[in-house]
């Protein structure tokens, strides 16, 4: 008896012994906590983003000499933190922010993540980013437009995405130069969702554009997922703008091109405001009946070889469809999170805070086409800029500015014809 | 039976000091919310038989209230509470009173409407924040914000809420209204019969459930610091106070408690472990335990512990 | 011009509210069952008309026929399984399994198909016609024909068969029906397949204009419901008529006071006739 109890004593501490060897011995490991929707009916752009966070988790772990020009496209792992790889946790906040607020929670405190990355929807984004701020850990948010999310003093929010100023400050400078060169755009409406997106971004544009000389023709807020859009698309065609603009997400968007077709509406120019319109099912589905419609980008996939188009062709044997904006912003929010993290050379919450309050990212650096990522005071990225494309056959093409136009504005608006 | 009651107090009472884990003692802190929640529309769906679909409205309204006044005034969000409550009571007469007249399924209808009218108002409304919602203070100011980093203290607040619905609605289902709404709800023809004014009860009942709501609405928004439109006056919340009161036991004192502290834990877990995959796992389960439970035992778990009891003392007696 | 315009596309609409609203109602009215599900019943029939097209390049008669008979066995089995216990319960239970069943079809749909949006491919139901210069899509024309056949022939079924009169007669008092020989529980399967049927139909047609998503039948039911509550509980004719005045009221209100008020004005008339004839149009009470 007494020798059986020697016995198993001697297996267990042998057994115990194993494991902390073991522990003591294996690479330490960076937890992101990454929250999107990834159920209800933002999912598709939840799905996407994880998708592209995941390309972006697996180029930082592994070496690729071809992505040299973007930090940690070239290292296996983050070499100031002894090659610690990353390892991304999602969680799905359904579209509401309770769970939002819980999920955040549970990743600060069970799984220990060393900074969030989120939320699409803006009223998840406020409420969780709150939770982050008491607890202490920086969160990146790489899509998200609520204005609210940085203008609340919070210290520990980053955001590198731009926002509805800097869409509106593209379409201005896309239309000024377009009036400039002889085409008529001198009138233009704009049809949102009347969500907090469609709203606020939707705002901004018109005032922008108001301000820069544009005559406002309507605003025609509606209801997001609709059954039926005629009574929108009848009211644009007696309005007749020379622009119009939609704020819409994906489903709305399908409908709103399907609608144009069916009422006979081919408006002069039609603009739009990504989202919806650069859901890859948009092309997918409407795109030979919306040849031409005008979109605003920060990402191009640019020439075959370059970094651009090898990280379009990782996430296309992904998901067998080409990286859209919004992924792509996130991607790129992504980055910029971990550039920090390996900069500060350490996990903990104030070192990654201060490396991210310092980051100085100039354009080659970056995969988006954004100015830099340099944040200001309250987190916000004050290089971060957009394109503005144009879909011809089935890619977009940026058109807009010349320095990174690929081709010229088909004017006017095609569509099905 | 006094024994159970003292036990389940002290359960309550000790919970969130045996966790240590903020995870989940939030999770049980929002058990205590939906039980408050659930019990509230008890009171007019379960013990009235009035089954009411709109009950977001309440819970909304109560949500609203405390971030307007913070918002607009910069005020203490508790002072919206009482305002809240009041507004609350005055829809239940105006919207009550019409309504009420209806039964089963018109009623049923016509407050996911009146509901759903809210909603699609206040989304519109400027002053109310439209779809962008309200957001509370950033940080408290005072200790009568209310902002407490930890769920333990709203737990406690919950609790206290608890309580009172409870206390309401056993001493309710004692009196002489607790007789009539059962005489209503079994046949309002024959309650009638009895001298019963049915549509006065029935105000009665449905006033303090939905001031109930609104109070727990508002402790809702002082613990997330946000509101907006879909998440405090949308369908799934209303949908969801029904579910909880009746898969735990419809018309029972602790149903509701019951419901919530199976479901909330449910949906929590399912979406920590699956929603992460993004497959759509959570709902598949989340649906399907639904279909069993009300298939199989459709008055609620409550029924289960009962055909349990009832199994136990008919074995007893046999010995 | 634009106000027939406005007009005509209101009462296309309208059309197809009552296209996918017709089983509903059979169900409410025949058994006092509220159908949290019927969005759901809806949009699995979008999406096997889909497969119909991909897999086997069905035309819309072939892919419409599938998704009605698949959707026919689906309702029949969904009674057998689930409702016919269910039924003997309180209203509650009734509610909460269809809600449960919503989710659970809602959510097996997206396992497989995930989030992304589709439409039809293919284009044997498309474009529109232009008479006298109002223009007419296709696709809804067609829908809203099969709408009013669909409501007709179900009108006739129920009321000039023995069949009919059979489903009924269980609707009314199921003891009695009992009595005369009628088999209650088969009659009330075949009242569920039928109505399961029509939203098959319904989703099939649906999707020659519109997108798939496993959660479209989130933002149909609502309607649904408003539908047939209006139009009275069981009465299909009922559902016809309210479908096509909502879909007109949400049309005009949606053009000449404001897109975002359209649903506001549709609530607040529903609560409105609820109020003072919640019978409905052509319920009975």
């Amino acid at each position: 008896m007494r020798n059986a109890s020697v016995l198993v004593c001697g297996v267990v501490l042998i057994l115990l012994g194993f494991s902390v060897l073991a522990h003591a011995g294996a690479p330490p490991v960076v937890k992101i906590g990454v929250i999107e929707p990834l159920s209800g009916n933002a999912a598709a752009a939840g799905q996407a983003t994880k998708a592209a966070i995941e390309v972006a988790a697996d180029i930082i772990n592994r070496g690729h000499p071809e992505l040299a020009r973007l930090p940690l496209g070239n290292t296996a792992g983050m070499p100031n933190l002894g090659g610690a790889k990353v390892q991304v946790i999602f969680a799905d906040h359904q579209g509401n922010p309770s769970v939002g607020q819980s999920e955040t929670l549970r990743l600060i405190t069970q799984e220990k993540v060393v900074a969030l990355q989120g939320a699409y929807h803006s009223s998840v984004t406020v409420p969780a980013t709150a939770v982050a701020e008491r607890y202490g850990i920086p969160w990146m948010v790489g899509d998200s437009s609520s204005l609210v999310i940085n203008a609340r003093g919070f210290k520990w929010i980053f955001r590198s995405t731009p926002i509805g100023s800097n869409y509106a400050e593209a379409y201005l400078g896309f239309l000024t130069d377009l009036s400039k060169s002889g085409t008529k755009v001198k009138t233009f409406a704009i049809v949102n969702e009347n969500t907090e997106y469609g709203t606020s971004v939707g705002g901004e544009i018109r005032d922008v554009l108001v301000k820069g000389g544009f005559a406002l023709a309507a605003q025609i807020p509606y209801n997001a997922n609709s059954t039926d859009l005629s009574a929108e698309v009848l009211q644009l065609k007696q309005k007749d703008p020379d622009v119009a603009i939609f704020v819409s997400y994906t489903s709305d968007a399908l409908l709103f091109t399907k609608t144009f077709k069916a009422l006979d509406y081919s408006p002069r120019m039609v603009i739009g405001d990504d989202t919806g319109f650069s859901d890859p099912s948009y092309i997918q589905n409407v795109g030979d009946i919306a040849q031409g419609v005008v979109n605003r980008t920060a990402w191009d996939i640019g020439k075959p070889g370059s970094a651009t188009y090898r990280i379009n062709e990782m996430y296309k044997a992904k998901t067998g469809v080409n990286l859209d904006d919004t992924s792509g912003r996130n991607m790129q929010g992504f980055f910029a999170l971990m550039e920090a993290i390996n900069r500060a050379g350490s996990t903990q919450p104030e070192a990654i805070r201060k490396a991210l309050a310092e980051t100085n990212l100039s354009p080659n650096q970056l995969m988006m086409g954004y100015r830099g990522i340099r944040y200001d005071a309250t987190g916000m990225n004050t290089l971060a800029s957009t394109y503005v494309n144009q879909l011809v056959g089935k890619e977009y093409v940026t058109i807009w500015p010349e320095s990174a136009a690929h081709g010229s504005l088909m004017w006017p608006f095609k569509g099905w014809r | 039976m006094r024994w159970g009651w003292l036990a389940l107090g002290v359960v309550l009472l000790v919970a969130p000091l045996t966790f240590q884990d903020p995870f989940y003692e939030r999770m049980i802190a929002l058990v205590l919310l939906w039980a408050v929640l659930a019990s509230a529309w008890n009171i007019v769906g379960g013990y009235a038989g009035q089954v009411s679909f709109g009950h977001a409205m309440f819970f909304g309204v109560g949500a609203y209230l405390p971030l307007l006044v913070y918002t607009h005034w910069g005020g203490v969000p508790l002072l919206g509470i009482p305002v809240g409550m009041a507004v609350s009571a005055c829809i239940a007469i105006l919207i009550g009173m019409p309504t009420f007249r209806l039964h089963g399924h018109y009623l049923s209808m016509a407050t996911i409407a009146v509901a759903e009218l809210i909603r699609l108002l206040v989304t519109n409304w400027e002053f109310v924040g439209a779809a962008r919602g309200l957001g509370g203070p950033a940080s408290g100011r005072t200790i009568w914000d209310l902002s407490y980093r930890s769920s333990i203290p709203y737990y406690y607040i919950f609790l206290a809420v608890l309580a009172s619905v409870l206390a309401f609605t056993y001493y309710m289902e004692k009196s002489r209204m607790g007789y009539y709404l059962r005489a209503i709800k079994a046949g309002q023809r024959a309650a009638r019969s009895l001298g019963v004014s049915a549509p006065r009860y029935k105000l009665f009942a449905l006033i303090v459930s939905a001031a109930f709501t609104s109070l727990a609405g508002s402790l809702y928004a002082v613990m997330l610091g946000f509101v907006d439109p879909d998440s405090v006056f949308g369908i799934l919340v209303s949908v969801q106070m029904v579910i909880m009161a009746a898969l735990g036991g419809a018309g029972t004192l602790i149903g509701p408690l019951v419901g919530a502290a199976l479901l909330i834990p449910l949906q929590t877990f399912a979406n920590s472990l699956f929603g992460g995959q993004g497959n759509g796992l959570t709902f598949i389960l989340y649906g399907g335990i639904i279909i069993l439970l009300s298939r199989f035992e459709p008055g609620g778990l409550l029924e289960i512990w009962n055909h349990y009891l009832a199994q136990k003392s008919r074995v007893g007696r046999t010995e | 011009m634009i106000a027939l315009q406005v007009i005509v596309g209101g009462l296309l609409l309208g059309a197809v509210y009552a296209l996918f609203s017709s089983g509903l109602t059979l169900i409410w009215g025949m058994m006092n069952v509220v159908n949290f599900a019927h969005g759901d019943f809806v949009m699995l029939g979008m999406y096997i008309a889909y497969l119909a097209v991909v897999a086997l390049h069905a035309g819309p008669l072939v892919f419409t026929l599938l998704a009605a008979i698949a959707l026919f066995i689906l309702g029949a089995a969904v009674y057998y399984g689930m409702i016919r216990q269910v039924m003997r319960g309180p209203m509650l239970a009734q509610i909460l399994s269809t809600f449960g069943l919503a989710l659970l079809m809602r959510y097996t749909v997206f396992w497989f198909f995930s989030a992304t949006f589709v439409t039809l491919p293919g284009s044997a139901l498309s474009g529109s016609l232009k008479l006298g210069g109002i223009l007419i899509g296709f696709p809804q024309l067609v829908a809203g024909v099969v709408a009013i056949s669909l409501s007709i022939g179900m009108h006739l079924l129920l009321t000039r068969t023995t069949l009919g009169s059979q489903i009924l007669a269980v609707s009314e008092d199921r003891q009695a029906a009992m009595l005369m020989g009628i088999r209650p529980d088969r009659m009330q399967a075949l009242a569920w397949g039928l109505a399961s049927a029509s939203a098959g139909i319904a989703g099939a047609l649906i999707a020659t204009f519109f997108y798939l998503t496993p959660t479209v039948g989130e933002s149909l039911v609502l309607i649904a419901f408003v539908v047939v509550c209006f139009g009275g509980f069981g009465s299909v004719p009922g559902a016809m008529l309210a479908g096509l005045i909502i879909g007109l009221i949400q049309a005009a209100s949606a053009y000449y006071i404001g897109p975002v008020y359209k649903d506001v004005v549709v609530f607040a008339l529903f609560v409105a006739i609820l109020w003072v004839r919640p019978q409905g149009l052509l319920g009975t009470n």
